[in-house]
């Protein structure tokens, strides 16, 4: 237990301090108490802002922590929330199919990325061409549900759809329990804190400090007597699982997907919300996932045409500005030189 | 003469039509000191990395300890006991000191050297490295960078490392202390070998030496031998 606990705490991340813990179960404690003075439908919009959260960990993961830029995470995000909706669309009636779905949603994701991160890692591909590779697989897979409009295009009981999407998908059912509503709030709540927990465990542990190793020079790694192969793929798979989990929970969330959630611009968000926050650290990418889905989905709301381009501008002044991340700039800045050095962080950023 | 530890049979290694390595036969007898030197473009480097398994030779065999692991890939000639460190420093730079070390530890290879931890300590404490420093690697003094290399290749519990010109850049008194550390080690029966343009150096640690010379092996003794040596004078040295 003390293990875990010192793992948990341990220098991979930021927030380490007492203060840090205090705050994040106070933070919990808020996020499971706060729903009884929402709506169901704001319970609802709240669990749509965490929904995101588990690919851009897992891209984090692969990326601030592995050195493995990825523009492929929302393939498997549709991935699982394809098979999720084939697997269950075919067993409406039968309790067992959300859970079942599910599972195979993420059995396949495991599976397909298992298999192209193979011929990647143990092809031995340049870094700088995994992004290429994994953007193609991933307009490959959009192009390819694009033309799926057709009746032929039909798997059991339920239609691929086209880009007129996959509709009717059934939300996550336990036994006889649907969870919608506040029950789904919930449902996604608990799976990002543990997601969050069990990465923060992960980074911390002998495993990840060699992913850093990895991350630095993958050939130094090597000649430290690592199969720097396997390691890359199984961090891979971690972060296509996690990506996986996102889809899940956006098929459960909105009962639809389309093409479009393959798309190019979806390719770069999770992208975007890892670089903004600080791609080496898991609390920054969790704070700023939620932040960039709450403030995209207000202005959309609220009738702004121009949400994307207001958000663009945002993101390009971070970047100008905080070019490793505004949370994680902000973390290691702030103690030592305090608010008046906030306009000269990015001059005197490390890295 | 005890068994080779390490031992090349007619190294050769082209680079796009340009040769490398020419025919190299070398024997490292376990526990040896050994140096390499020659002048830029002798194969030197190149010779390295065909050792630990960074390049695949065109031709030839390499031996470590009996085995033959020409075909082997780096990191598995490294769990059977090969360390290298780069001619261009290649410690972690935008990691800490804890974390460069921690980086290593996994490795605990079920035939590591009864004394490897010791060698690792030893060598932690006369380079004056903290394994708990949050210092980042880059931060440090080149020299000391250039220690926390070697001590993370000694971590692994190598019983062989190779070191690419170790003391390039150092003062005289840091190349005398690096100089003093590897004689303590290869005392407690690590094997040595280091690529050094150092004279004095090599004159200090060399138990033996080869020279290369634009491919193959030019010659090999101790350093009187060397320095002795009609075509190492001409070639290496300038000499008549």
């Amino acid at each position: 237990m003390s293990h875990l606990l010192k793992l948990l705490t341990g220098p991979e991340d930021i927030g380490r301090s007492r203060w840090f813990w205090a705050t994040f179960v106070a933070v919990c404690v808020f996020l499971f108490v706060y729903p009884f003075w929402l709506s169901e439908f704001e319970a609802t919009n709240n669990a749509y802002y965490l929904l995101n959260v588990p690919i851009a960990l897992g891209l984090a993961l692969l990326w601030g922590y592995c050195g493995i830029l990825s523009f492929g995470q929302v393939a498997y995000f549709g991935v699982a929330g394809y098979v999720y909706g084939i697997v269950a669309g075919n067993m409406i009636g039968n309790a067992a199919g959300p859970i079942v779905g599910s599972l195979c949603g993420l059995a396949i994701c495991a599976l397909t990325a298992a298999i192209f991160g193979y011929f990647v890692f143990y092809g031995r591909v340049q870094n700088w061409i995994v992004p290429i590779l994994t953007l193609v697989l991933t307009l490959l897979f959009e192009t390819f549900l694009g033309q799926t409009a057709g009746y032929q295009w039909r798997v059991g009981n339920v239609q691929l759809g086209g880009y007129n999407g996959m509709t009717g998908i059934p939300a996550f059912q336990i036994g006889q329990f649907v969870v919608t509503g506040y029950s789904f709030y919930y449902y996604v709540l608990i799976i990002v804190v543990i997601g969050y927990l069990s990465l923060r465990l992960l980074v911390n542990s002998q495993y990840g400090k060699v992913m850093l190793a990895l991350r630095e020079d993958p050939i130094r790694t090597e000649l430290l007597g690592y199969d720097i192969r396997a390691r890359q793929l199984v961090v891979f798979v971690i972060a296509a699982v996690l990506a996986g989990i996102s889809g899940l929970l956006y098929v459960q969330w909105g009962n639809y997907i389309t093409p479009s959630q393959v798309g190019l611009l979806q390719a770069s968000l999770p992208v975007i919300w890892v670089a903004v926050g600080g791609r080496e650290s898991l609390l920054a990418v969790l704070l700023s996932t939620c932040a960039r889905n709450w403030l995209n989905y207000t202005l959309s709301s609220e009738g702004y045409q121009y949400a994307l381009i207001i958000i663009g501008a945002l993101l390009v002044a971070v970047m100008l500005f905080f070019p490793d991340g505004i949370i994680v700039t902000l973390a290691r800045e702030l103690p030592k030189r305090g608010w008046r050095a906030l306009v000269g962080l990015h001059k005197g950023k490390a890295g | 003469m005890t068994d080779p530890i390490l031992r090349t049979e007619g190294l050769t290694k082209n680079f796009d039509g340009v040769v490398a390595t020419n025919d190299v036969s070398i024997s490292v007898p376990r526990g040896e000191l050994r140096c390499i030197i020659g002048p830029n473009g002798a194969g030197k480097s190149t010779l390295f990395s065909l050792l630990c398994g960074m390049h695949r030779a065109d031709a030839g065999r390499v031996l470590l300890k009996g085995e033959d692991v020409t075909r082997l890939l780096a990191f598995r000639r490294v769990r059977r006991g090969i360390g290298l460190t780069f001619q261009t420093n290649r410690a972690f730079h935008r990691l800490s000191v804890r974390q460069n070390l921690n980086a290593v530890l996994q490795i605990m290879r079920a035939d590591r050297p009864a004394d490897a931890d010791e060698r690792y300590r030893f060598a932690l404490d006369r380079f004056g490295l903290d394994p708990d420093s949050e210092m980042l690697a880059k931060e440090l003094p080149h020299h000391r960078l250039q220690w926390l290399e070697i001590a993370m290749v000694l971590a692994a519990g190598p019983d062989v490392i190779l070191l690419d010109e170790p003391t390039a850049g150092m003062s005289s008194d840091e190349t005398l202390q690096t100089g003093t550390v590897l004689k303590h080690l290869n005392s407690s029966g690590l094997t040595i070998v280091v690529v050094e343009h150092d004279v004095a150096f090599v004159r200090d640690v060399a138990q033996r030496s080869t020279v290369m010379h634009q491919g193959p092996v030019l010659a090999e003794g101790t350093v009187d031998e060397i320095t002795g040596h009609a075509d190492v004078r001409r070639i290496y040295l300038g000499q008549a």
